[in-house]
């Protein structure tokens, strides 16, 4: 493998030499290298095709969606390179193959009986010795294949890496423009797009309840911002709260049990630990300033926020109580939007360079700041981790208009999340 | 303006009239009940009015003025205030504009919401609160020129409600403002 990796590396700085490269656009599953960053390496999986043992139509299909989906998570979790054939061996250093049956009920594709449960068996062999690893079976219906097929890709990278797999995670997004925007969700790989809201206001600012079950949001009542929640399973909203002023940036706390959020009941934005029903807890800075955009540390026990109370807008760290106040940007005079990585070692944020607004990641203490968008992302904004530590989701308008890309912050390498002519932004990516 | 105050001037002389008219009927009825009460004789006497001029045009008490409640703060003469980049002062000029506002807002009398807006230049959340900033600097200059607080809602919209759109001053200029609406 150390070999070939070699080779593949040495291509992609090759490409990187090329920038007309990096402009192509990779639609939902390509990944675009645009330099790399740092050597790397990458465990080779052939994926066979399932064979179909009976069934119409439908297992069929659920054979081809199975194989092309993990082939997908797997390349987008960027540990695997994924080969379809062992003619391929020659680029690729398979470690492991992924095989297996499809079995569906043995009717017509007109007949009721085809929509029945389909049954899946998948093995992860190692390759070529053919050893079993791991088998899963399942019996999903034909409108369950793709999530299916993510469980059983959250299984293998589980397997073979000990990282817990994002391929059934979601993004949530502001779609609209003007005083419309709607929330909509969507699936990791792009696929899935879903609308949640039709109120005809302006909706922003979603966040992720620990467990996914609710999405916090700002939205406008007559003019007026509130918080409120989405029910994910039945789509029902409610209000949280809604004070005099600014009720947004809500970040749930990792227990699930209470809320940051910037209230500017007092005359100015402040930050507020507040209860899922909308109670106030704890005030937690005083000042003069804005005071926003506030982020839990994984643990719970530290936040990151914005402040301008030294005349421009910078990121500080207090504790839950309010207390330990201090800076952690001194570079560019205009930092906001932070997000703490899931393992806490990290932090994501919005720095303004000119007229552009572009995506720094840095280590947690203020260490470490690299810029992951250049000029040519125009504008990038509103960054959020994807549950991996990796993968960074934001919105940028380099293609004109507002739309979300997946960075991978180790390859340097991204992919265009969502697309339309609509401007997507205030990407949260769910735990 | 002044379209306003020569209706509501106009509308106080046909009440007037209209009521004197009544008490003078009432009078008729009550000749002599009226003589002998002191309250009612304190009053000039109802015959000395003269016959109300305007009776001939009725269609007069029909028009009561802007309708402000149904208007858009545009539409009766209120101007959006402009504001400098990353700033939410007000200068000179913005007073001046406000000033005017400020006669017409009290006249209006109804409520009005002050919508913060930004370029887009800068993240969503923080032109939030730079909106905010910006209604707010004009809703307290409002209140200091003698507009009731009551009166003025504010909001913000950051930069989520663009009123031109384009990546050059021209349009950042323009969307750099607080608004005036109907709430």
């Amino acid at each position: 493998m150390s070999l070939s990796s070699r080779c593949i590396l040495a291509l992609a700085v090759v490409f990187a030499v090329l920038p007309g490269l990096a402009l192509a656009q990779g639609r939902n599953s390509e990944v675009v290298i645009e330099h790399t960053r740092e050597a790397y390496t990458k465990t080779d999986v052939l994926i066979n095709e399932l064979d179909v043992l009976a069934g119409g139509v439908a297992s069929a299909d659920a054979a081809i969606t199975m194989s092309s989906v993990v082939a997908n998570d797997l390349r987008l979790s960027g540990l695997f390179r994924v080969g379809h054939s062992e003619g391929e061996a020659d680029s690729l250093e398979f470690e492991f193959t992924i095989e297996g049956t499809v079995e569906g009920p043995l009717r017509d594709a007109d007949q009721t009986g085809e929509n029945g449960p389909i049954t899946i068996s998948l093995n992860l062999l190692s390759y070529p010795q053919r050893q079993l690893l791991m088998n899963k079976r399942y019996r999903p219906l034909p409108s369950q294949m793709r999530a299916t097929a993510h469980h059983f890709s959250n299984e293998v990278i589980h397997w073979l890496s000990g990282e817990a797999g994002m391929c059934l995670s979601r993004i949530v997004f502001s779609r609209g423009s003007g005083d419309r925007r709607d929330l909509y969700v969507v699936d990791y790989d792009g696929e899935g797009l879903l609308r949640l809201t039709a109120n005809r206001e302006l909706n922003l600012c979603p966040s992720w309840s620990p467990d996914g079950s609710e999405i916090a949001f700002t939205s406008y009542r007559r003019g007026q911002q509130g918080l409120f929640s989405l029910n994910t399973s039945n789509g029902k909203v409610r209000s949280i709260i809604a004070m005099d002023g600014l009720n947004y940036g809500a970040d749930w706390h990792p227990d699930g049990k209470e809320l940051l959020l910037a209230l500017s009941q007092s005359g100015n934005p402040e930050i507020y630990r507040i209860s899922p029903q909308g109670k106030i807890l704890k005030r937690l800075t005083v000042s003069k300033a804005i005071e926003i955009s506030p982020s839990w540390s994984p643990g719970g026990r530290d936040l990151v926020f914005t402040s301008d109370r030294t005349g421009t807008p910078q990121l500080y760290i207090i504790d839950s109580d309010g207390a330990g106040r201090r800076r952690l940007t001194f570079e560019g005079r205009y930092n906001d939007s932070a997000v703490w990585s899931p393992n806490g070692d990290q932090i994501v944020y919005a720095t303004r360079v000119g007229n552009y607004t572009q995506i720094v990641v840095m280590k947690s203490t203020g260490e470490d700041r690299r810029v992951l968008t250049d000029g040519r992302w125009r504008n990038s904004e509103d960054p959020g981790w994807a549950p991996d530590g990796r993968h960074i989701v934001f919105a940028s308008d380099r293609s004109g208009v507002f739309k979300l890309y997946v960075f991978d912050i180790v390859e340097d390498s991204f992919r265009q999340l969502t697309f339309g002519n609509d401007p997507d932004i205030t990407p949260a990516w769910s735990h | 303006m002044n379209r306003g105050w020569m209706t509501r001037s106009m509308l106080l002389a046909v009440g007037l009239v209209l009521i004197v008219a009544l008490v003078s009927l009432s009078g008729c009825g009550k000749k002599a009940e009226v003589e002998t009460d002191p309250a009612v004789g304190a009053g000039e006497p109802t015959e000395e009015v003269p016959p109300p001029p305007v009776a001939e045009e009725p269609e007069v008490v029909v028009d009561e003025g802007p309708d402000y409640p149904n208007l858009d703060p545009a539409d009766y003469g209120v101007q959006d205030v402009y504001f400098g980049f990353d700033q939410y002062d007000l200068d000179d000029e913005s007073m001046g504009l406000l000033s005017r506002n400020a006669r017409v807002m009290k006249e209006a009398g109804v409520v009005i919401l002050i919508s913060g807006h930004c370029d887009e230049r800068g993240t969503i959340e923080y032109n939030l609160a730079l909106g905010e900033k910006r209604a707010r600097a004009v809703r307290d200059y409002l209140v200091s020129l003698g507009v009731s607080a009551g009166q003025l809602k504010i909001t913000s919209y950051g930069e989520s409600k663009p009123f031109a759109k384009g990546n050059n001053e021209d349009a950042w200029a323009i969307n750099r403002r607080a608004h005036f609406e109907r709430p």
